[in-house]
């Protein structure tokens, strides 16, 4: 029983709901993505139809979707939470056995016009059905055991199936923006305490059982973590998209060489310079003042995410939103951590910038989610 | 906490009595309640969301941070030369004790093969034969078609090589860069630095290890990587060590000698200022150790070093002066040379049968190289107090240079000591040891008295050493060789200026089977200059020399080594920083006497 069904009057209804989306939020979005129509068009060599071209095709199409969303009221989408559960867990499950039987090492279902990551989508609707079980569960049994063991399942069971694919990045996402959506729900802190210092407690006895006879990982996993930490000891394997990149950024210096001017990334010398690695071009061209004005404009989305929670009375709005802000944070921490070296490189694109077409339609999807939030939020 | 009941009694009857239904005032007031309490857990729940938020902004004030400090570090390339592999190619350098090189690394590229990407092997192979005679076309093309994938070919190349391999043009053939041990002075200090060889070779790399002198026992300390960048810095002087070779070599040929040694050593700090061996060998193109013959014969043999030979009379000077240590004799003392002496069976001769005697003071004894002079003081001294002598002075052990060789080098000595031995010993007989132990022992008295360690280091503290002479004694000592030069066994040996002293040796060399061949000889001459300063000992050692100008072979280290040595020190003196110096008068008036 919620809240916000007391007062359904007050939620503005038909082409009204337009003056109540949240546009700065949109206009936002809409900037970030163009910078990255921009670094698309400057790596391609000045050329709009390789990869800039596709791309606002695709974001003109997650805009579309974005308004789509927005408009259905939000109790349609809680109401819808646990059925988006098992439709993306079921295409989970489609990858995972027709992926080893079929489709090689695929990731992805072709949808014909576009292939879509349900690990991607996985991200989207482990939120909504986290939100909507605590907007159902009474606040008093938040933290009885029983009831946090059901959403940890929720949040392990596609996490499995999704580090079975194997994507590590994802799956620690998976787990990061639920363990998020069960902080702001108010799950007590002794169990987040307890799992951080069991977390960190495996983690030290993996590294320290190194050389042991009792070794838990195989030598060219201890191979990969060295590399992780010095990746100038193997400069042309592992640790060579980390070092090109940070060269590229350090080329860039503070103002950058400049639009179109950047070599590091044109001349080829960074393979996902388009995907996960576009930060670079930016770093290179546009040098510190750039990369440091998107940073601040993606701190802009995040403020709107929050200051919208913290308005918003309605439970399963307010944790739906704080989960794809979390999602959000943690496409960015974790590519940008990794561009510069401050992470292991495992394969997140950066949002809305990146080329691809999964990511930018979830995002905004996810985002459509949240102005149905804020249109629809009880006055 | 005060609770409003759900079902308030007054109100409820109240509600009754105008005939409404009680059941809504229930109702509203548990939706006040809940409300009350999701008011309390949204307080709770935004102070987390403002944690949240705030662990946002840690992370992104983090990653701009990060930003910043790689905006404005300097863009730095991987160096390739190192790429991908633990094997650590970064060698110091070896210099000399003014800095300048005797061995540093060069970035050179060795050949591989990967025989799959080979498009056409028969004509790679006679392509490679044609740039490397050494190299088998058959053999060449068996190894690329015998089915592995990998081999390698050549372990360094020159540019012109290279070019010449690449204009091949097939994707087969490969290079891999490494760095390779460079001797830019070729030959000089060969037996000095020794050598290197490939250890452990990778594509990309190469492990340089040191397999000889001075390479291979400072091998640690050369491939630490923490050191790399410090050369290893030697005692040796470049220009004296190329004017030693020069003389050494000339002198071996004008001498017809087999080989020859020449160690010029600081008597204060015991650092050698240039070890010279020939023959030599070029480092850069080392050969191979010799598996048959006598290894003594390869050009790898460091005679300075390795040769162990008795080194004859120039170890009278020892007896002598521990004579007057000990105050048995002074340098005027008259003692016993009637030449021939018997000693039990044994007799013991002068050179060419010569009789010195009846009397000779000591220092004529040294003058002369009287064998039974120095065989009575040697009985004066007596065998254990002699022992004790020639241990501190070091010609018991092997050197402790920094050579691996030197380990090897051990003096020859006999088992027992009856008095016999204490004889022949004092004139360096039955007793055996290296032109270095020798120069150390020498170093040792010209420097006033103080033991000296030979090193090929730099030394960067003053020299400690036990003192095995008083100062007085070492000066007479000197005082005595110097008469050697210049009226006595060694007058070709003056240079003027430099006040040479010095004491001669010969001895003949030992059949294998035992006893002695008689037109084998080695000659040695150590000396000292100058000999009112002692600043130098040089020992010049001749294998096998013959001076033929005269009407038969002179083989006395008087005709051989004496005059080489005086060459040398001609032409390093200078070098050293010495200035010529009118002598001291006493040692003239001694002379003026004498005449």
């Amino acid at each position: 029983m919620s809240f916000l069904e007391y007062r359904l009057k007050l939620a503005p209804s038909g082409i009204a709901k337009v003056f109540y989306i949240q546009w700065a939020l949109i206009l936002v979005l809409i900037a970030i993505a163009a910078i990255g129509w921009l670094m698309l068009y400057s790596i391609a060599g000045g050329d709009m139809d390789t990869w800039a071209l596709p791309q606002i095709k695709r974001f003109g199409m997650g805009l579309g979707l974005l308004f789509f969303v927005a408009f259905i009221p939000i109790w349609f989408w809680r109401s819808m939470s646990g059925v988006s559960y098992i439709v993306a867990m079921l295409l989970l499950l489609v990858v995972h056995f027709f992926g080893t039987v079929g489709m090689g090492a695929q990731r992805w279902i072709d949808l014909g016009f576009m292939r879509l990551q349900p690990s991607e989508l996985m991200k989207v609707t482990l939120v909504m059905i986290l939100a909507a079980y605590y907007d159902w569960l009474d606040d008093k049994k938040v933290s009885r055991p029983l009831w946090v063991l059901i959403p940890v399942v929720l949040i392990l069971l596609p996490t499995y199936f999704v580090l079975k694919q194997p994507n590590l990045g994802t799956s620690m996402m998976l787990i990061l923006a639920g363990a998020g959506v069960m902080f702001a729900a108010g799950v007590s802190l002794w169990y987040f305490g307890v799992v951080g210092a069991l977390g960190g407690g495996g983690i030290a006895a993996i590294i320290m059982s190194e050389g042991t006879p009792w070794q838990v990982l195989h030598d060219y996993q201890y191979k990969r973590i060295h590399t992780f930490l010095d990746p100038a000891a193997d400069p042309l394997g592992t640790g060579y998209n980390i070092i090109q990149a940070k060269i590229a950024l350090g080329s860039g210096g503070w103002a950058g060489k400049g639009f179109m001017q950047g070599t590091q990334s044109r001349l080829n010398f960074l393979p996902e310079k388009h995907t996960d690695f576009i930060f670079t071009t930016l770093g290179e061209e546009f040098g510190f003042v750039g990369a440091i004005s998107l940073l601040a404009l993606y701190t802009l989305v995040l403020v709107f995410c929050i200051t919208a929670a913290i308005q918003n009375k309605d439970r399963f709005s307010q944790l739906l939103i704080i989960g794809v802000a979390m999602n959000f944070f943690l496409y960015l921490a974790v590519n940008l951590s990794m561009v510069m070296g401050m992470a292991p490189v495992v394969g997140v694109p950066l949002p809305l910038l990146s080329y691809g077409g999964s990511a930018t339609l979830v995002i905004l999807l996810a985002f459509g989610l949240v102005q149905s939030a804020i249109v629809h939020r009880p006055r | 906490m005060t609770r409003t009941p759900l079902r308030p009694l007054a109100r409820i009857l109240n509600a009754r009595q105008k005939g409404e239904n009680p059941d809504s005032i229930e109702r509203e007031n548990l939706r006040l309640r809940h409300e009350v309490m999701r008011d309390k857990s949204r307080g709770s729940a935004q102070l987390r969301l403002v944690v949240l938020a705030l662990s946002f902004f840690g992370a992104f004030t983090l990653i701009g941070a990060r930003m910043g400090t790689i905006a404005a570090s300097e863009p730095v390339e991987p160096r390739t030369a190192s790429a991908g592999t633990e094997i650590d190619a970064g060698r110091a350098d070896i210099v000399d004790r003014n800095g300048r090189i005797l061995a540093t690394n060069m970035l050179t590229h060795a050949l591989y093969v990967q025989t799959r990407d080979l498009i056409d092997p028969a004509r790679v192979a006679k392509e490679l034969a044609a740039i490397f005679p050494d190299l088998d076309e058959k053999t060449l093309l068996r190894r690329f078609t015998d089915g592995r994938s990998f081999l390698w070919v050549r372990k360094v190349l020159s540019p012109e090589q290279m070019q010449q391999v690449h204009e091949i043009g097939d994707p087969g053939l490969l290079f891999g860069p490494r760095e390779m041990r460079l001797y830019p002075n070729g030959t000089l200090a060969a037996h000095v630095l020794g050598g290197s060889s490939f250890g452990a070779e990778g594509v990309n790399s190469a492990e340089v290890i040191g397999t000889a002198g001075l390479e291979k026992f400072e091998d640690a300390r050369l491939r630490d990587p923490a050191q790399a960048g410090t050369p290893l810095v030697t005692s040796l002087d470049i220009t004296v060590q190329a004017a030693v070779e020069d003389v050494l070599a000339s002198g071996i040929t004008m001498m017809n000698a087999k080989g020859g040694a020449a160690i010029l050593m600081d008597v204060n700090t015991g650092e050698i200022v240039a070890l010279a061996a020939g023959p030599t060998f070029d480092p850069n193109d080392r050969p191979a150790n010799p598996t048959s013959g006598d290894p003594s014969d390869s050009p790898l043999f460091n005679r300075a070093v390795q040769g162990v030979y008795e080194l004859g009379s120039t170890f009278k000077i020892f007896a002598a002066s521990q004579a007057i240590e000990l105050g048995l004799v002074t340098p005027e003392t008259l003692v016993d040379a009637n030449a021939p002496m018997y000693y039990g069976k044994f007799k013991i001769n002068e050179f060419e049968g010569h009789n010195y005697g009846p009397m000779l003071s000591v220092s004529d004894i040294i003058a002369k190289s009287s064998n039974v002079g120095t065989a009575h003081i040697a009985m004066m001294i007596g065998g254990e107090r002699q022992q004790a002598f020639l241990k501190s002075l070091g010609l018991f052990d092997a050197s402790p240079v920094e050579l691996v060789e030197a380990k090897g080098a051990k003096p020859l000595r006999p088992a027992r000591w009856p008095e016999i031995v204490t004889i022949t010993a004092a004139y360096g007989h039955g007793i055996s040891g290296s032109p270095l132990n020798l120069a150390a022992a020498y170093a040792s008295i010209a420097n006033g008295g103080i033991k000296v360690t030979p090193t090929l280091l730099k030394r960067t503290e003053p020299m400690q050493g036990p003192r095995i002479l008083s100062k007085a004694v070492a000066l007479q000592a000197v005082g005595m060789m110097r008469r050697v030069v210049t009226e006595g066994t060694a007058s070709l040996g003056d240079v003027p200026g430099y006040a040479v002293a010095g004491k001669t040796g010969t001895a003949e060399k030992t059949r294998k089977g035992g006893g002695y061949i008689k037109d084998k000889v080695v000659n040695t001459f150590a000396s000292v200059f100058p000999a009112n300063d002692p600043k130098y000992v040089l020992v010049v050692t001749l294998d096998e020399p013959s001076e033929n100008t005269g009407s038969k072979p002179r083989r006395t280290a008087g005709w051989t080594a004496v005059p080489v040595a005086a060459e040398i020190i001609r032409r390093a003196a200078p070098l050293l920083g010495l200035r010529p110096q009118v002598e001291a008068a006493s040692l003239d008036g001694l002379v003026a006497v004498k005449n």
